[in-house]
């Protein structure tokens, strides 16, 4: 294998694939990328078994010449050591060349590295998914459902299943929902030609948020491939494999409280900025908690109180309140999150009593819905 | 400003010599207190002065003390009535100052300081120390000194029925001679680390650099330099005893053991017992460690932190039994031990409601808007969650247990 490719090119794919490999892999060939060159161009493959990502960098683009073929062939060279001396080569010319099997040869201005890479025939094989049952999702749509949702998921290992975003197809709406059992996130969003033979999966969320970095905010479309145990994010030049969760998603949709007995509709920003005032003095070590009350005249109270520390309270007008009085605890931080999630002007607030979830969403509709568990406090 | 003047009374040999006043045909015998006398769990728990002359020390295997001194009178611990006596002690302390900081069942400090602007400290310690003889027949040894660190190294410097007064001037023959491991507060792991860093005496100790034993020991170097040198400024606070920073108790098994389900249950137990202490003190914790010692005498420990603080026996063990499972490599195990810290009175309590289970918590919800009704119409605190009916819990039934001070609250 013997070819030449212009640096910040291959530096731009190199960024992307490094995202998908772990220093902690248990499989030693995957601290390394692959490189296969073809005629085409070059494809650059990086993997921790969970997430694979591939990027293909074209021999020509836009009528510019990126690389210049001598000889076909594949390898797999070191990912950090092979990105560090990337990044510091003194031009922008760079020539790699494989000789004696596994010899590598990378050549830029006067400086020559002899690295010693891997057979490419060890590196795994991607899964082969079907392409015939895709669909497509705008890439700053895509962003926001990610970004809507994946805040939302549990950190700990406890419940695994409950680490990943449940994407579930209902006829032409996905619902992408994820939980970490205190508070819960959904977004509905209605697609074209989704699938109906695999219709709920798990995906990862550390796979999203990855995702999320290297798409970027374009409205080109992203196709999209369900199988039973892969899916695949498929852009113009970036293939981005995840494993799915395994383990049944529990049925929420059941948890989501339909009918409400306290109703307030209140500017989403001035009551992220109170609730962020007042958990100065709440105490991440006792759950965060703030106290959210209602007054009369089209006011409700955010309070919070620490004996030790001292004690907030800030009163904030609201655009309706409806129902009954009500006096209730919960998180800032579940609370700010959700708030943020939901990024509107006015947000309204549904309530059902002071030990049951809440509901936030859009004045405009429900595509968007965060559900929060109270704090009860003694 | 004047120096304060400290006193820390050390009860002399205490359970044995409750059980002596208590019946006085034990006087002038080897005794000693020990827990189960049958399995290995029992060691001397305290002995009296007769028994430790035939060698006889706090921590030693029964069945060796019986070798020793096959005479020894052997009895089980009667914890309500080492309360009993404890509690009269301190209410003769109180007589004198209301300063008075119970450390144990058996010791603690006073403050003077005021008492000794009219009479003189030793014949104060003189006349504590007789009526504690005359009117509960039990000895003890006082300390006096201007720290609570030097009063109480003064009050193990004569034993029993010492009256020992330590000055800062006298702590460079008193105290420098001495080996580090003989200073309160170091105990054999600092001694070592200590004399692996050339220090051997408390006079090494006191003029050791600062920044190396930061360095190796941390905060607590710092504080034993200070200490060598006799500085102390921790005041004696009647109300440290209400600050429980953890609850915990440990069992020694009667084997070493690696059977899997006797150890589930030995946590089972523990956990109960946690849970029940915790109930009685009301208070609740979000940190859960166990404690294991395996055949071998090597000790070690596992914590979590959980976002609600716990109280109940299943949701102690659930987490101390993860721990254990997590940790255990199948080394058979001598000792195990599960403490509840980061404790908090249960009314500060707060607990982060979950998809799963706040359906339980429903129930409540009627009385808690009862509670908020009448908060409303009638002031807070007005009407308070559940009686603090005070109820003793024997949970815990070693000396080191400071459950005793529950009784020093009124």
């Amino acid at each position: 294998m013997k070819f030449n490719i212009l640096r910040d090119h291959l530096l731009a794919g190199l960024n992307d694939v490094m995202k998908a490999v772990s220093s902690k892999t248990t499989i030693p060939i995957l601290t390394g990328i692959k490189i296969d060159v073809t005629n085409e161009g070059m494809t650059l493959t990086g993997s921790d078994a969970d997430i694979t990502i591939q990027t293909f960098i074209p021999v020509e683009e836009n009528g510019e010449q990126i690389i210049n073929i001598t000889q076909t062939g594949s390898i797999v060279l070191q990912a950090r050591m092979f990105n560090e001396i990337v990044r510091k080569l003194p031009t922008n010319e760079v020539e790699i060349e494989v000789t004696n099997g596994v010899a590598t040869i990378i050549r830029s201005g006067k400086s020559e590295f002899h690295l010693i890479g891997s057979d490419a025939t060890e590196y795994p094989q991607l899964p082969e998914l079907a392409a015939d049952r895709q669909f497509t999702i705008p890439t700053d749509l895509l962003k926001s459902i990610i970004r809507e949702t994946v805040f939302a998921v549990a950190t700990s290992e406890s419940r695994p299943v409950l680490t990943g975003v449940n994407w579930k197809v209902d006829g032409d709406e996905l619902i992408c929902v994820a939980t970490d059992s205190h508070r819960l996130a959904r977004r509905k969003v209605n697609l074209e030609n989704l699938p109906t033979d695999v219709t709920s999966v798990v995906i990862p969320g550390k796979s999203l948020n990855e995702l999320n970095k290297i798409l970027e905010d374009t409205n080109n479309p992203v196709q999209i491939v369900l199988t039973s145990q892969h899916v695949l994010f498929k852009t113009d030049d970036v293939l981005f494999f995840s494993r799915l969760l395994e383990g049944n998603y529990p049925d929420t949709s059941r948890l989501i409280p339909e009918e409400f007995k306290t109703m307030i509709t209140i500017n989403g920003k001035s009551l992220l900025q109170a609730i962020d005032r007042a958990s100065l003095l709440a105490r991440e070590d006792r759950n965060n908690v703030v106290r959210f009350e209602t007054l009369e005249n089209q006011t409700v109270e955010i309070s919070s109180n620490s004996p030790e520390i001292g004690k907030v309270e800030e009163q904030i007008q609201v655009e309706s309140l409806e129902g009954e009085t009500l006096k209730i605890s919960f998180s800032a931080k579940y609370m700010m999150e959700a708030l943020k999630a939901i990024d509107g002007q006015d947000v309204v607030i549904e309530f059902t009593g002071a030990m049951r979830p809440f509901i936030l969403r859009s004045v405009a509709d429900d595509a968007i819905l965060q559900l929060i568990l109270p704090v009860r406090t003694y | 400003m004047a120096a304060n003047i400290i006193f820390h009374l050390d009860m002399n040999s205490f359970y044995a010599s409750v059980e002596q006043a208590h019946n006085p045909s034990l006087k002038g015998k080897p005794i000693a207190v020990a827990g189960n006398v049958k399995e290995r769990r029992g060691i001397i728990v305290t002995s009296s002065y007769e028994a430790r002359a035939k060698g006889i020390y706090t921590t030693m295997n029964v069945a060796e003390a019986k070798r020793l001194c096959p005479e020894l009178l052997l009895l089980p611990p009667d914890f309500p009535k080492y309360r009993a006596a404890s509690a009269a002690i301190f209410s003769i302390l109180r007589s004198y100052t209301e300063i008075v900081e119970p450390v144990s069942i058996d010791e603690g400090y006073l403050d003077v300081t005021d008492l000794a602007k009219t009479r003189h400290p030793l014949q104060i310690a003189e006349e504590i120390q007789q009526r504690i003889l005359h009117e509960l027949d039990l000895p003890c040894s006082i300390g006096i000194a201007p720290n609570k660190f030097l009063a109480k190294t003064a009050s193990n410097m004569k034993k029993p029925m010492g009256i020992t007064v330590l000055r800062i001037r006298e702590l460079k023959e008193q105290l420098w001679p001495l080996p580090v491991v003989s200073m309160h507060g170091v105990g054999e792991k600092t001694a070592k680390k200590l004399n692996s860093l050339q220090i051997f005496t408390i006079g090494d100790l006191a003029i050791a650099n600062e920044r190396t034993l930061y360095k190796e020991l941390g905060k607590n170097g710092v504080r034993l330099i200070k200490r060598a040198n006799g500085i102390d400024n921790r005041a004696v606070d009647p109300n440290s005893i209400f600050d429980t920073k953890s609850v915990g108790n440990s069992t020694t098994l009667p084997r070493d053991e690696s059977e899997y389900y006797i150890l589930k249950e030995t946590f089972e137990k523990l956990s109960k017992s946690v849970a029940e202490r915790l109930k009685v003190k009301y208070l609740a914790g979000t940190t859960v460690t166990i404690q294991i010692r395996n055949y071998d005498w090597q000790n070690s420990s596992r914590s979590k932190s959980v976002r609600n603080a716990v109280q109940n026996a299943d949701e102690i063990f659930e987490i101390a039994w993860k721990l254990f499972t997590d940790y255990w490599d199948e080394t058979p195990v001598r000792l195990l031990g599960v403490t509840v810290s980061n404790v908090v009175d249960q009314s500060e309590l707060t607990q982060q409601l979950n998809l799963f289970n706040f359906e339980q918590h429903i129930k409540d919800e009627p009385i808690v808007q009862l509670v908020d009704l009448i908060e409303t119409k009638f002031g807070k605190g007005t009407i308070k969650r559940g009686v603090r009916v005070k109820s003793k819990s024997y949970a815990s039934k070693t000396s080191f247990s400071k459950d005793f001070l529950d009784d020093h609250m009124k």
